[in-house]
Formats: structure tokens, sequence, C-alpha cells
């Protein structure tokens, strides 16, 4: 157990004790979905980021190799049996490679559960938001074909409001980070853990940390880390062991879901407000004007000093905005770093001499205040 | 509109540049066919003529800045709405696609790569992204863009590229956003999605453009289109007669118009003369190839950089490439256009393009084709390039082997770079397949 960690379960006991009281599982692919509609259901999200380290081979013989290797390895999982206790499969829609896994799984693979996709718009005008609440609605529509279930609107506003409050909890723990008393590893397992845990689960345990009497800010070269999801978690000890630390994050896994409480009294309109209005991410089409403000920003609050773009190779959202967004960076004074992974290789030593360096780097440069 | 931007316009778009490229096309007709005749038939008639007309497009595009508003758009968008509204429209993709014929996609290319962009991104947004950060393009000069238009309807990487240009350029993004079918029908809310969006566009084209927009030029806009896709399907239809006229390497460079003039009246003229010269090869007993003994299908994207060495390669062999699921597109959604039901009918034909539909729904186009065509095989271009298009190809190649007992060959490129692309691997490749054919 990591110190200053309370005890956290891991998915497979999470999964087991979830179905041993009668409820369903819904295993779900990055990154937005309505995490309150299943739990109506009775259906527990249980994300599949990947997973790492899984044999690609079996999702090799359906993706050619220039498929990223989130999407790879959640199909090479799934033909291995990894989703075999899962009900239901959610496939949101954020980019073409998961566009194209939902397609295949629907068409060519067509595991034994029933899947639904999601589609995700790219934009947030008042059409977006009607289209993102009639997709749950429709969403609402094949899950209770599915269960047997029909919640009403009183038990899917009691969801979202569970939600809400763990996605609150969640942001807190985001802002108060530096005086947790974690080690970055450990605030990841932390903060990760809502990826699976029952939202009433994760806010007893997010409490039990937030309760804890802060402790000094923790001492390193802070940064800021951007991409989709901190795998190979060794990357965490590897900043550490240079003298970094993590203060921020724009991880799609993360610090994009920190989902403001949503407005609307329709359950479906809020659930689509919420994640319509969470922080900027490319997959929803977010400028990238105002994703450099969001980092800036980001910085500003919490003293980053550079920024570490952290890449899944093949991941055109991510690329697409990395020459322009290390652009205006450098402008505002903060320095950044590409670093390109996949998530079957372990951290090569070539990227553990770019983070020396970079945070060599870094700690040689003045700690001036971040320019606007 | 400012003065002296109007009378070089005038000047160079009307006048003097006309008459250039007649001479030009003059001089075409009677220069010696490139490719090789042995095996192939005589170029196409209308070759110099779509070589004028694709030049009068990017001549009109470089003297447009300050005369005409101009829009850069994707090629799947609702494009009726900017010619209604007299936009000059401007294709990056097709941009980047000329780059590729003109090998210089690379050198392109490597500029944005210097820029920070990754080699694993589109080489057509890194070819037009280079040429945005260079000045450098084989048409001449690219006009700046007033307008961004983009349709997510072919790849939602036309979204991340555009977000750049928009950096680039400080232009407005408009954004018209498809939600993929992964079923044989779209939802209704997805199409009153797609529908809302094209009205919403409208007050904010109007506003850039600086006029209402007309209804009747609308509805006149729409009916060219419908006709110019018309025309292209039956062109293309024509290719179900052995021997087949034309080739899809024929159809790869006879498509630029339905893509980039499709709206225009000189498009309808332009495909109803193709259409008539390919009903005199058939009519004369005239193939693409000369001795046609098997027929194939390309899937994907060409490979613009070896156009010419594929179509002999294979002609050589006896082999015609008659049908192309990429070529199809253009001209499929011909029916659903309604000119009386404009937009309805525009949210409807925008959502339903095979690259916003489902691995299956591709596979069973496919099927139909390998059936109306009828075709002895298939060549799946697995083009590193296009995610949403390659994506299911494996899957795609098995089942036609297996369900239709055609050989179907999955071959590895990319439709720009030529980096990715080994000649050798690919001859032999080539080579086993054809044996394959028998």
């Amino acid at each position: 157990m990591e110190p200053g960690l309370p005890h956290i379960p891991s998915r497979a006991e999470t999964i087991r004790s979830w179905k041993e009281c009668g409820g369903g599982i819904a295993a779900t692919l990055p990154i937005h979905y309505p995490r309150a509609l299943l739990r109506a259901f009775g259906l527990l999200p249980v994300e599949v980021w990947g997973p790492p380290r899984v044999d690609p081979a079996p999702g090799a013989a359906h993706l050619q190799p220039y498929v990223c290797s989130i999407v790879g390895n959640a199909l090479s999982f799934l033909l291995s049996g990894g989703l075999d206790g899962a009900d239901v499969i959610i496939v949101p829609h954020a980019c073409d490679s998961l566009q194209g896994l939902g397609s295949l799984l629907l068409d060519f693979v067509r595991p034994r559960q029933p899947v639904f996709p999601l589609y995700l718009p790219r934009g947030r005008r008042e059409s977006d938001l009607q289209f993102l609440a009639d997709e749950c609605r429709a969403l609402y529509g094949k899950l209770a074909a599915a269960t047997g279930r029909a919640p009403s609107e009183m038990e899917m506003m009691e969801s979202i409001r569970r939600e809400e409050e763990a996605d609150r909890l969640l942001a807190q723990l985001h802002r108060r980070r530096r005086t947790l008393s974690l080690t970055d590893r450990a605030f990841y397992r932390l903060v990760r853990a809502r990826e699976y845990l029952p939202a009433e689960e994760f806010a007893a345990l997010a409490h039990s940390v937030l309760d804890a009497p802060p402790a000094d800010p923790r001492a390193g070269i802070p940064l800021l880390l951007s991409g989709i999801v901190p795998e190979p978690m060794a990357l965490l000890d590897a900043v550490t062991e240079r003298g970094g630390a993590i203060v921020a994050d724009d991880l799609a896994c993360c610090g994009r879901r920190l989902y403001p409480p949503g407005t609307r009294a329709d359950p479906f309109h809020r659930m689509a407000e919420r994640i319509l209005n969470g922080p900027p991410d490319p997959t929803r089409g977010s400028p990238i004007a105002e994703r450099l403000r969001h980092l800036v920003q980001m910085a500003q609050e919490t003293g980053a000093r550079g920024v570490i773009f952290y890449a899944v190779k093949f991941c055109e959202p991510e690329l697409f905005d990395l020459p322009l967004l290390r652009r205006g960076l450098q402008e505002a004074g903060l320095p950044s770093v590409p670093i390109e992974v996949d998530l079957n290789d372990p951290l090569s030593g070539q990227t553990l001499t770019r983070i020396e360096a970079f945070l060599e780097m870094v700690a040689g440069q003045p700690a001036e205040e971040v320019r606007r | 509109m400012k003065p002296l931007a109007a009378l070089r316009y005038g000047w160079n778009v009307k006048v003097l540049g006309p008459a250039a490229l007649r001479l030009q096309r003059w001089q075409a007709q009677r220069r010696p066919a490139r490719w090789d005749t042995r095996y192939l038939a005589p170029p196409l008639r209308i070759a110099p003529r779509t070589k004028e007309l694709v030049a009068r497009h990017w001549l009109a595009g470089r003297y447009a800045n300050g005369y005409r508003k101009v829009a850069w758009v994707t090629s799947g968008a609702p494009v009726e709405l900017l010619k209604a509204l007299d936009f000059y429209v401007l294709y990056p993709e097709n941009h980047a696609a000329i780059c590729g014929t003109a090998r210089v996609a690379v050198d392109l290319a490597s500029e944005a790569e210097s820029a920070g962009y990754s080699r694993d991104l589109c080489s057509y947004a890194r070819t037009d992204i280079g040429a945005v950060l260079s000045g450098k393009t084989p048409v001449g000069r690219l006009p700046k863009p007033d307008v961004l238009f983009a349709c997510t309807n072919i790849c939602q990487t036309v979204l991340f590229w555009y977000r750049v240009l928009a950096e680039y350029f400080g232009a407005p993004l408009v954004l018209i956003d498809t939600p993929f079918v992964y079923t044989e029908e779209a939802a209704e809310h997805a199409v009153r999605y797609v529908r809302r969006q094209l009205e919403e566009a409208v007050p904010v084209l109007e506003r850039i453009a600086g006029q209402r927009l007309d209804e009747r030029k609308l509805r006149q806009v729409g009916l060219l289109s419908k006709r110019a896709s018309e025309l292209w399907l039956e062109i293309l239809r024509r290719c179900r007669h052995r021997p087949a006229p034309i080739s899809v390497f024929d159809q790869f460079i006879q498509m630029a118009p339905i893509v980039e003039m499709r709206g225009d009246p000189e498009t309808v003229d332009f495909y109803a003369a193709l259409l008539k010269e390919v009903d005199e090869r058939i009519a004369a007993g005239v193939g693409a190839v000369k001795n046609e003994r098997k027929r194939v299908l390309w899937d994907n994207l060409p490979i613009w950089y070896r156009l010419r060495y594929l179509a002999e390669f294979l002609a050589q062999h006896g082999v015609a490439v008659v049908a192309s699921t990429y070529t199809n597109a253009w001209g499929e959604l011909a029916p659903l256009i309604d000119p009386d039901d404009l937009w309805e009918s525009m949210a409807r034909t925008y959502i339903y393009p095979i690259l916003n539909r489902g691995t299956g729904h591709k596979l069973r186009t496919m099927r139909q084709m390998v059936e109306e065509y009828p075709l002895d095989g298939a060549i799946l271009h697995s083009d590193r390039s296009c995610k949403p298009y390659s994506i299911g190809q494996m899957d795609q190649r098995d089942r036609l082997i297996r369900e239709l007992g055609v050989p179907a060959l999955l071959l590895e490129a990319d439709h720009n770079d030529f980096r990715v692309y080994a000649e050798e691997q690919v001859a032999t490749r080539l080579a086993a397949f054809v044996e394959m054919l028998g």
C-alpha cells in the first residue's frame, strides 16, 4: 500500500462485490459517457483504457499496426476474455480509431454482450446539447431493452446527483493534490479509481483523503502532465526520481473529465450538459486557443514550470495540437517536452533521458511568473 | 470587393488565364500518350479538358482574395450552401492530392514535420499544413480562407486539421458534425441534428459572404449538384460493360470536378461530355485495358504518386481495375438529393457517405460491386493515413475471400507519403495476387 493512501479495492474486487449484490457491469471505452445513466440501470461502468501490457496478437488480426495501442489493446483484451464479466459494452465516440473499434465489434467481432456506441458531438452549441441529450435518451432505450429495467426520472436524477458529488470531490482532490501527502503514483491510483469504483465508494475514499490534515506542499519541480493516460505508471516514478512533481494534469482520463455540476431539470439534458461543459478537450472539438488558455491558467494556479506532453503513438487528437500548444506555452514562458508511448512498451531509456534533460532544463531556468 | 483585386481577377481569371489554358489544352491534345499504350487504351480525349477545367478552378483561387470570399472545405461538406453564397471553394484534400501526383507532397509534408507535426498524422493534412507554412504549392498560390467549413462525414481528422488551420489563419471554423452511422439507418435525432446545424450555419456564412442566401439559387445549385453526381454515377456504371471503357485510374483523375466543382454548370457539361466519350468507347469496343482478362475492385484512396505504375503493372497482366468504393462515393448518394426538399435531403445525403457508415456497410457495398460489375478480385489499399477507411479492411478481406470466394489483397501504403511505400514489396504482392486471379 502507498503511504497516505487508504485501501483501494482493485477492479476485480469491485466487479466481484458489485455482481454479488446483483448489479451488472458496463465495460466502457474512453472517453466521455454518461456514468449516471448506466448506474440508473444498475450497471457499474468499468473503464477500459487499453489496458496496458496485454498480448496484442488477438487484436492485430483485426487492426492494422497504425491504430493506437489503446484501441488495439482493448480489442485484444476483449478477445482474450478480459471483458467476459461485462454485461454490456459501451463505445463512446472520440476519434476515428474508437469509431472503427465500435463498428468492428458490431459488424465482425460480435462479442457475446450487446455493444452500444455513443456519438459525442464536437461543439458546445445548443444543437450539440440537444443532440447529446437525444443520444443519451436513445442509449436509455437500448439499456432498457438489454436489462429489462426502466428507471424513472427521479431515479436518474438521484444517480446524477451521486455522480456530481463524486466529481466534486474528484475536482477537490485535483486542486489539493500538492498538500495531500501522496506521491504522484499514489495520487493517480486514487483518482483513477473513479474509472471503476461506484460513485459513493469513490466519494467515501476521497473524503478519507481530503479530511486528513494538509501536509506541507510536496517538493519537486512543479510540472503539468498532458495527454491521454499516465501509463506505464513508471513514468510518474521516473518524474519523481528526477526531481519533478506533477501538480496538475490535462489527461483525457483525469483532468479533462472534471465535469462541473449540471443545472438542467431534465436528466438527459443534464447528463449532456455536464459532458459538454467539461474542461477543453480536442475530442470534443475545443479550439486549440482554448486549450492553450486552459493550460496556461492551470500553470498559473499551480505554479507549474513546464509541461510534459505524453501522447500515445498514432493519437491524432493529441498530435495535431502539439506544435501550436508548445509554441504558445513557450511564448508564455512554459517549456514543454513531447513524449510518445505505446501502452505495451516499458518506459524506454530514451524517454527517461528526455525527462531527465527536460527537468534539468526547467530547473536551470529562473522560476518566472507564467505570462498570459 | 476591392477594385484592384477585381481588376486583377478579371484580367487574369477571365481574359489572360483562359487563353493560356486553351493554348495548353491545344498542346496537350497533340502530345503523345505518357502511359504505356501497349497495354492501356489511348488517353481519354477529354483529358486535356479536365486539366483545363481544374487549372481554371485553381487559377480563380489564386486571385480570389479581395474579389470573392473564400471557403476552405472538406471533401464531403455540403458545398451547395457556399456555392449559393458565391464563395470561392477550395478543397485542401484535393490540393494535397495534386501535390501527391506532382510528387511534391513529401517535400511539403517535411515542412510540416519540421514545425512539429508528427509523421503519424494524415499525409493530406501534413501536405497542406506544409504548404500553408512554406507558401509553396504547385497551383501557384493558395488564397487565404475567410471561413473554414468542415464536415466530419469523411473522418474526425478533418476536425483536428481544420482547428489547426483556424489558428494559423484566424478564420472562423463552421462545423457540420455528422454522427457516425453504425447501423443501416441513421437515427432520426442524428438527421435532425445535421439539419439544424445546416440551418444554423446559414447566418454565419451570410455574414461572411456579405449577402443573403437566395433559396432559388440554392435550389439551382442543388439541381446542378444532383445532375453532376448522377452523370458521374452513370459513367462509373458503364464500367459494368466488358471490357470496361475506363479504369479506376482514369476515374481517380476524372473525379476532380465532381469533388471540387460540384454545383457548377460547367461540371454538368463536363460529365455529359465524358459520358458521351465513354459510350463511344463502348460502341467501338475499346477497353481501358487492351487485353482485359480479369476485373478487380479498388478499395480506399488512390496511391496518388504511383497511379501510372499500378495501372501499367496490372494492365500488363490483363487486370483491369474497374470499380472503386472511393470513386463511387461521389455518385452513390445522388438519388438522395431532392432539390424540392433541399434542407432535409442535404441532411440525409451528407450523413450517409460510405466513410460515415459502418465496416459492415462497406463490406456490403463491396459485395454488391463484386456481383454487379462483375469482379474477380479486390485490392484493399490499407492506407496508413486514412484510419476510418482502413479499419475493418482485414475482416472485409477475409469475408470477401471466404464468403464470395474472390481473391482479395491488402496492400500497405499511404495515399500521399511515398516514404511508407515499398515498391518491391508492392510488386511482389501484386504479382502473387495476379497469379491467384488465374
